[in-house]
């Protein structure tokens, strides 16, 4: 059977804030915006309060920095702690990418007055549309986030042939839409995951559009990152 | 616009990113908010069924039924996967990428993990993990497979020293690889847990989360000593009937850590959550005292628990077993097991739920799913090995997979397969496959 193109992933409903919802009614709710950008609806955890398992290795992989040179992921993780996301720049479902790409501006903000802990992370953006996200689009986007003293990359990959591996390893399933004619319509249809990775390459969190969140994201950093860190929320 | 549908007639995905906080939710309806969803037509139903002694192979085995109206061999066994011996199969649970179907055996603690994105009509063994036991420091009787994100939380219901009811949450990779244990709150530790009535008692069930409230809730059965166990010998058994949970715990989801203990009387079993965003409740039943609870967060933000309805006639032990929330949080299916009913209750006051009909499926039931949309209700039968009915009166099924309509009030019937009768085994937990969901 051929493709059946379900694309909610990539419908953009109408806005509402959970406020502006029903209570005790769902048929005709609206889409609302993920609880990322707002603020957060419940205390945030205390650092170092709760431990963060690990769920194993962060898998190595070849990509394209910025500036269109090979890099590895596992060189770039060198010994800092890793917030990964995979991502595509023309992703037009705002509880997908655009919200990813948001947070982790967030954190950047909290992190840029935190030159300490900021000197122990990394922000990572991985597209997995290269077809479209060349190194010259990802250093355009980029700049339009990336902010002083925070080191945050932004990176992609010479075909979808390398893309695939990578993809692989992450457990990342990403479908390219394709419209009645058979033809790519330019999106993607994914399940959005963020990955906290610690200074030893072990993967300590997955994230979700319903927790990706720049309070808890900050929480679990400290959680990880090396104690000699204090904690400054 | 919730959906953009190619060639009209298939499922729908709808992704995870938009599930939490979208529009219609439906066993799909029951599922993990974390998971990408069938909004449309599903394509098939999985159903992890029972091996029998001198039925067929024998084996435990997922079978695979056809239920696009449209094909061929609507209404068939389209695929048998049977998996070496039996292990009370009982309760399955798809990841959050939908690609890897989760299915436990209650006795051996055997667990099956199936590829049903490679091809969705013939699921295949990816994985099987026969160490849980060992891994997870002593919990037995894996039961409800739950997807988080890139993660799987596994309830149990029964523990390795005793074989009682005291028992721990465990967290696999959706790759099957270990990653911890987590061990119910109990008077001995409350593991900061407060607790809010007389029991503290450690058993576990189902797992449901509420990411909007940062919390997930867990319920309580009883231990491998009694599932295993004859189920008129238990009930016959004053000192075994005393060792059923009375407890529902109400853990911190981020930090995996209990909260409240609140005394939920009379094995509270399956737990389905409200969607709307401001829903802050969950319902649950009571398979010993018949009884609809909500669990609820008051005004203050603490969590509570109070019997809600009753289910029939608690005197004649009609055994509420799997339930069923609607897409807008309206209605609530209920099975009961003795009786072979399934009965519609309006939740639309949470508070006073009330039964607007019943209809017989069989001379038992057990679980219930239902389509997205709710237009389409799938029934299966059996609820445990020992615990079933071995004979019923002329044309009253005892171990069937049926299909109806929803429509207009009523449950129209479309077709029944009988399990026994196919050679299959005992039929229980469903789940839902679509082509669509892989791009395919």
């Amino acid at each position: 059977m051929r493709w059946c193109l379900a694309v909610l992933l990539l419908a953009l409903p109408t806005i509402a804030t959970p406020e502006q919802q029903p209570h005790h009614k769902g048929a005709d709710r609206p889409q609302v915006l993920a609880p990322g950008y707002s603020a957060l609806k419940f205390p945030a955890p205390a650092a170092r309060s709760y431990s963060l398992p690990s769920l194993g290795k962060a898998a190595d992989g070849v990509l394209l920095d910025s500036s269109g040179t090979p890099a590895t992921l596992h060189a770039l993780y060198e010994d800092k702690t890793i917030v990964l996301s995979f991502i595509y720049t023309s992703c037009p479902d705002v509880n997908g990418c655009p919200l990813a790409t948001f947070v982790l501006s967030q954190v950047q903000q909290r992190l840029s007055s935190q030159g300490n802990l900021a000197d122990k992370v990394r922000l990572v953006s991985v597209s997995f549309d290269p077809v479209n996200d060349s190194p010259d689009v990802m250093a355009d986007y980029g700049n339009s986030f990336r902010r002083h003293n925070v080191d945050w990359r932004f990176l992609t990959t010479a075909s979808e042939k390398s893309l695939a591996p990578v993809l692989d390893n992450y457990d990342q399933a990403v479908i390219r839409d394709i419209g009645p004619d058979g033809e790519s319509i330019g999106t993607m249809s994914h399940i959005l995951r963020v990955f906290l990775i610690d200074q030893n390459k072990n993967i300590r969190n997955i994230y979700s559009p319903s927790f990706l969140h720049p309070d808890i994201l900050l929480a679990d950093i400290l959680t990880v990152t090396a104690d000699d860190v204090p904690i400054d929320q | 616009m919730d959906t953009t549908m190619h060639r009209g007639l298939l499922s729908a995905l709808i992704a995870a990113s938009i599930l939490i906080f979208g529009s219609a939710i439906a066993d799909e309806t029951c599922m993990s908010p974390y998971m990408a969803k069938i909004v449309g037509q599903e394509d098939f139903v999985y159903v992890w069924t029972l091996g029998v002694e001198g039925v067929g192979d024998e084996q435990d085995k997922l079978v695979t039924v056809d239920v696009r109206p449209d094909s061929d061999t609507y209404g068939e066994v389209v695929h048998s996967l049977s998996v070496g011996g039996r292990n009370e199969a009982h309760h399955s649970g798809l990841t959050d990428d939908r690609r890897y179907l989760w299915a436990s055996g209650l006795d051996t603690s055997a667990i099956m993990i199936f590829d049903v994105h490679t091809d969705p009509a013939k699921p295949s063994l990816s994985r099987r993990i026969d160490d849980f036991v060992e891994k997870s420091g002593g919990v037995v009787g894996p039961h409800t497979n739950y997807a988080l994100p890139g993660r799987m939380l596994l309830t149990g219901l029964s523990n390795s020293a005793d074989h009682g009811g005291r028992t721990a949450l465990v967290e696999y990779t959706n790759a099957g690889d270990y990653i911890t244990t987590h061990w119910m709150p109990t008077d001995d530790n409350l593991n900061g847990a407060v607790k809010g009535g007389n029991f503290a008692d450690g058993y576990g069930y189902d797992v449901r989360a509420l990411p909007r409230r940062n919390v997930f809730i867990t319920s309580s059965f009883t231990g491998w000593n009694n599932y295993m166990m004859n189920l008129g010998a238990v009930m016959a058994d004053a000192e075994a009937m005393q060792r059923f949970g009375n407890t529902v715990v109400v853990w911190d989801l981020h930090t995996r850590k209990p909260r409240k203990i609140l005394d939920v009387p009379g094995a509270p079993l399956e737990i389905r959550c409200a969607w709307g965003a401001r829903s802050n409740f969950c319902f649950t039943t009571t398979a010993l005292t018949s009884k609809i609870w909500l669990i609820y967060e008051d005004e203050s933000g603490d969590w509570q628990a109070k019997a809600v309805a009753d289910i029939g006639d608690a005197s004649l032990i009609p055994l509420p077993v799997d339930i069923s929330i609607t897409a807008d949080d309206q209605q609530l299916w209920v099975n009961t097991w003795n009786d072979g009913l399934t009965r519609l209750f309006d939740i639309s006051d949470p508070e006073a739920p009330v039964q607007i009909m019943e209809q017989k499926i069989g001379a038992q039931i057990n679980m219930v799913s239902q389509s997205w949309d709710g237009e389409r209700v799938y029934y299966t039968s059996s609820l445990l090995a020992n615990w079933d009915k071995v004979e019923a009166p002329e044309g009253e099924d005892l171990q069937y997979f049926k299909a109806y309509n929803w429509k207009d009030g009523e449950l129209e019937h479309q077709f029944t397969i009988d399990f026994l009768a196919a050679k299959l085994g005992t039929p229980h937990q469903m789940r839902f496959g679509a082509y669509s969901l892989y791009g395919k």
